[in-house]
């Protein structure tokens, strides 16, 4: 791993101002009293074990809700029954939308959920959007942007908000859910959580958990890229993905 | 950084006023964000627990000031162990000094920014055009703002003061487009330019909505997808934020993310949310190998030091005070002279830049309230508005500055006041003065007296009635047979 | 006065009085603003209750005296007796007197124009409506946006003329519109403004303080 960069030379006289514009004169040793600052890694485990069990005996109630949730958010929802219904519809969606370059993402739901036959049975053959041994940074950013739709899963799914996190990695871009005009989204049940607090609690887990080595970027994306910037009018699809498409198993 | 004219409050105001376009936009974008916030709050939360979860952010912003120091602290550690870099930087000066020497270490010729309104404050933009490189804002608003040269008219929505038309024709201008009164087409047009320099920036600016101190994640808060661009896109991404933007822990975000967007917009949440802490991953597929976040004070010192004015660093910038002041719904956001606008910039304007040239903008507010009522952090800025009025009237040296005429009445009204003899004496003396101009019981003009002039212009002012309360008051009780101080005599 | 008195309460007018001194602390003022309020203080203090028939002084006097005197820990205490016990008009008469009917009578429709200190630092948004509801034979019609400022806000009006004329024409459209032949509002701020306006531009709308609609018995007009 690189280096901890340096501390910035103005970095103590900055703070002795603030501190002094506090009215103190001595740093704070002690934490603040913060409830959620101040929880460990072993209650932190307690807290999300409860999230988690509190999720799976609400599941079927909570499904529905990011469907309804995802409605109102502009979201096309779709709701499959199993893995091969779920591969239809990827592959029905992207012939009805006319798509020619389909890019997706390198995760596991795609092992489940087989979706490159069905796409090709409907005449797309998909590609999969990573850096393999022989793409530079450069074409891989040109292929995101020549793609007229992306593929991708979610990490979690948050159903007060119909918000997807998705965090890239290894066989996940960035750009794969940003580049493309067109998106879809496949979710399976047991990410979905029911709230906000439920996702950021999980979250803190999952960096604890990994000691220094978290990911240092993730996503919502909870709906099509929107403005009202020129005479509030609503229009979608700026630099984003005007056209999202979310496919939940279950 | 960016040039003060609050100075020009009152002309820019009257100019704003006069503008039928404009009164126009500001009616039509104002009702919808008032009404889009009511719909959503009632429908998802009611009265009761939207104020509790107000208290909740307000205190949780409040004890995060009060102990900053602290979590500056924090979230430089954090971010250096992602391995990112934090700078400090104590003006607009130094935090443009930051930028240009990474964007010159790096060679950078294009940056995209995404909206922030700290790079407002530093004016960043005309320094990178100064050294030969070309910042690009994404945010479709701002990228229009810029073309056309001038500054937000309104936090969220910096454009909003522009028709289609206007817009048609800068992009005719500036992208060689083709003209249409079609949005749709302009956003495409916008979308395409866009998407060039996306492709070709090497680095990224963004702003920050929150930065946690415990991950050192700074949280993006965005519809429109620049957001994720400028953080995802170039090969260097750095975040510029207000030093007051902390909020301790990542879990808080659960709440921040509820209260910003319906405050704001009116939405549930906005399309996007970026949570960033530092460069990519070595396994990441893509995304910027470098992340600096600097951190800026440009004034805002002072209003830590002051204990009354601290709380006006919990602004959230969600724009809700600006939507519901009956001020900014008729003048909008320009006549407030520097980067923020409405009650928020009427209340940190002054003291982050100059207390004499903002002296007019404390002043430009009816105190009717509602923008505390509405404020996701419970900012009670009509207090800090007066606290403010106090220094312009009685503070010290270097931040009073009241006109003789003021001084002139007030030194009179409180002579009247501390006595009642006097005050009816002086109300004989503004009856015999206000006679000649009294028509019917009404004044319909007062030449002489520059301070109630303007009203006149619009209004009657009511002409001192004949005979005082007070004097009415024994008149009557004489006839009843009481007593002056309401014992009945028996 | 008359309508308390009618009400069986036993009201009393100390002559000395003058001025809450919001005014002045408005201005930014404080200490003649201080001192005016002493002299308030001296006035009331002995009373058993203060009863002001304006939503901003009452507010002045509840609310910001408490900021006015936060240095100055006597005069704070005798503030805050003062404070407590004082009341708005309507609200005295709803909800320490007890009553919506003060026996008053009058005709036509009535909108109410909510004071803002009235109704964002004091909180009272009913007791008018109640006591309206009480008059015989009127009836009260909401206007669009009853509770947004009519843009006086005292120094304001003076200072920027302009905006707070502004302000006040959508106030004056959205009563027109509710085609009352009266506006009641319990802030004479905001009455002065509203009457200033109506009367200039010769609108049919007479501006009533509560306590005048409460003084009609049915006779007068
Ligand atoms: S002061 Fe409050 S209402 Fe105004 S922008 Fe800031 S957070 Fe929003």
């Amino acid at each position: 791993m690189a280096p901890t960069p340096e501390e910035h030379p103005n970095k103590a006289a900055f703070l002795l101002r603030v501190r002094s514009a506090l009215g103190r004169t001595e740093p704070i040793v002690h934490m603040p009293d913060h409830p959620s600052l101040k929880s460990n890694a072993m209650r932190q485990q307690e807290k999300v074990r409860t999230i988690v069990a509190r999720n799976e005996a609400r599941r079927s109630p909570t499904l529905d809700r990011l469907a309804r949730t995802a409605a109102a958010a502009s979201w096309n929802v779709r709701r499959a029954g199993d893995a091969e219904e779920a591969a239809s519809i990827v592959a029905e969606i992207a012939q009805q939308s006319g798509v020619k370059n389909l890019v997706r993402s390198a995760e596991d739901v795609f092992k489940r959920v087989n979706i490159d036959t069905a796409l090709r049975s409907v005449g797309v053959s998909p590609a999969i959007l990573a850096s393999g041994r022989s793409r530079s940074r450069g074409a891989l950013r040109d292929m995101a942007f020549r793609a007229d739709m992306g593929v991708t899963g979610v990490s979690y799914a948050i159903a007060e908000t119909a918000s997807c996190a998705v965090i890239p990695r290894k066989g996940v871009a960035r750009l794969a859910s940003l580049a493309p005009p067109r998106l879809i989204l496949l979710i399976e049940p047991e990410q979905v959580l029911e709230t906000l607090d439920d996702f950021f609690a999980v979250t803190r887990l999952n960096r604890m958990q990994a000691r220094g080595r978290a990911t240092n970027y993730f996503n919502f994306i909870s709906g099509p890229s929107r403005t009202a910037d020129i005479e509030q009018t609503l229009t979608i699809g700026v630099h984003g993905p005007g056209e999202v498409h979310m496919v939940i198993l279950g | 950084m960016a040039e003060v004219k609050s100075a020009e409050f009152k002309k820019a105001s009257g100019r704003a006023l006069r503008d039928e376009k404009l009164q126009h936009a500001l009616e039509h974008v104002m009702e919808h964000f008032v009404g889009a916030r009511a719909n959503i709050i009632e429908s998802d939360f009611g009265d009761e627990s939207w104020e509790s979860m107000r208290t909740r952010a307000a205190a949780i912003k409040q004890s995060t000031l009060e102990h900053l120091d602290y979590y500056l602290d924090m979230v430089d550690k954090s971010v250096r162990r992602n391995g990112g870099h934090v700078y400090f930087a104590d003006d607009a000066a130094q935090a443009n000094a930051i930028v240009l020497d990474i964007a010159k270490r790096n060679g950078v010729k294009t940056v995209i920014k995404s909206k922030s309104m700290v790079s407002e404050e530093m004016g960043v933009n005309h320094i990178l055009e100064r050294e030969g490189i070309e910042p690009v804002e994404t945010d479709l608003g701002e990228y229009i703002i810029q073309l056309a040269g001038e500054t937000p008219f309104h936090i969220i929505a910096p454009a909003m003061h522009k028709t289609r038309q206007e817009v048609s024709s800068l992009f005719q201008e500036w992208l060689k487009t083709a003209p249409t009164q079609d949005i749709k087409r302009l956003c495409v047009y916008a979308r395409d330019a866009l998407r060039e320099k996306f492709a070709a920036a090497d680095m990224g600016i963004s702003g920050a909505n929150f930065v946690v101190a415990e991950t050192g994640t700074v949280c993006l808060v965005t519809n429109e997808g620049n957001g994720r661009m400028t953080t995802s896109a170039p090969r260097i991404h750095v975040v510029l934020a207000g030093m007051e933007k902390i909020v301790p822990a990542i879990e808080d975000l659960a709440l921040f993310l509820r209260l910003l967007p319906r405050s704001a917009t009116g939405q549930r949440i906005t399309s996007y949310n970026t949570f960033v802490g530092g460069p990519r991953a070595p396994s990441d597929e893509d995304g910027p190998e470098e992340f600096h976040l600097v951190f800026v004070d440009n004034g805002r010192l002072n209003l830590l030091r002051d204990e009354v004015m601290r709380e006006a660093l919990r602004c959230i910038r969600c724009g809700a005070c600006l939507n519901h002041c009956p001020v900014y719904q008729k003048i909008g956001g320009h006549a407030y002279g520097w980067v923020y606008s409405g009650p928020i910039g009427a209340v940190v304007t002054p003291p982050m830049t100059n207390m004499k040239v903002a002296r007019d903008l404390p002043y430009a507010s009816t105190l009717c309230g509602t923008c505390k009522d509405v404020c996701p952090v419970k900012i009670d800025i009509p207090r800090l508005l007066l606290h403010l009025r106090h220094k312009v009237a009685e503070g010290a040296l270097g931040e009073r500055s009241t006109t003789w005429m003021e001084r002139l009445f007030v030194g009179q009204w409180h002579g009247a006041m501390r006595n009642r003899r006097a005050l009816e004496g002086k109300a004989n003396l503004g009856r015999l003065l206000t006679r000649p101009f009294a028509r019917g019981g009404k004044v319909r003009k007062l030449p002489f007296a520059p301070m109630v002039s303007g009203w006149t212009a619009s209004r009657d002012f009511p002409a001192p009635a004949p005979k005082s309360f007070a004097r009415l008051w024994r008149e009557e009780l004489a006839q009843d047979n009481v007593h002056p101080n309401g014992m009945e005599q028996r | 006065m008359k309508v308390l008195r009618r009400l069986g309460v036993d009201v009393g007018f100390p002559e000395d009085q003058t001025c809450c001194g919001q005014i002045a602390f408005n201005g930014g003022f404080r200490s003649h603003a201080a001192d005016v309020a002493k002299h308030f203080l001296d006035v009331f203090e002995n009373e058993e209750q203060v009863v002001v028939p304006s939503g901003s002084c009452a507010s002045m006097i509840k609310v910001y005296y408490r900021e006015l005197f936060e240095d100055d820990p006597e005069t704070l205490e005798r503030a805050q007796a003062v404070g407590e016990k004082t009341r708005e008009l309507s609200d005295y008469i709803v909800n320490v007197v007890g009553t919506s009917d003060v026996g008053a009578a009058s005709e036509g429709l009535v909108t109410y124009h909510d004071a803002c200190h009235l109704l964002r630092e004091l909180r009272i948004k009913e007791a008018p409506r109640d006591l309206i509801g009480g008059v015989r034979g009127i009836e009260l019609q909401e206007m669009e946006d009853s509770n947004a400022c009519c843009g006086f806000g005292g120094l304001f009006s003076v200072k920027f003329p302009e905006i707070s004329t502004a302000i006040l024409d959508e106030k004056l459209k959205n009563i027109a519109e509710s085609g009352a032949g009266a506006v009641v509002a319990n802030d004479c701020g905001c009455l002065m403004h509203i009457r200033g306006a109506m009367e200039r531009r010769g609108m049919n709308v007479r501006a009533m303080h509560i306590a005048e609609l409460l003084a009609e018995d049915g006779t007068d007009g």
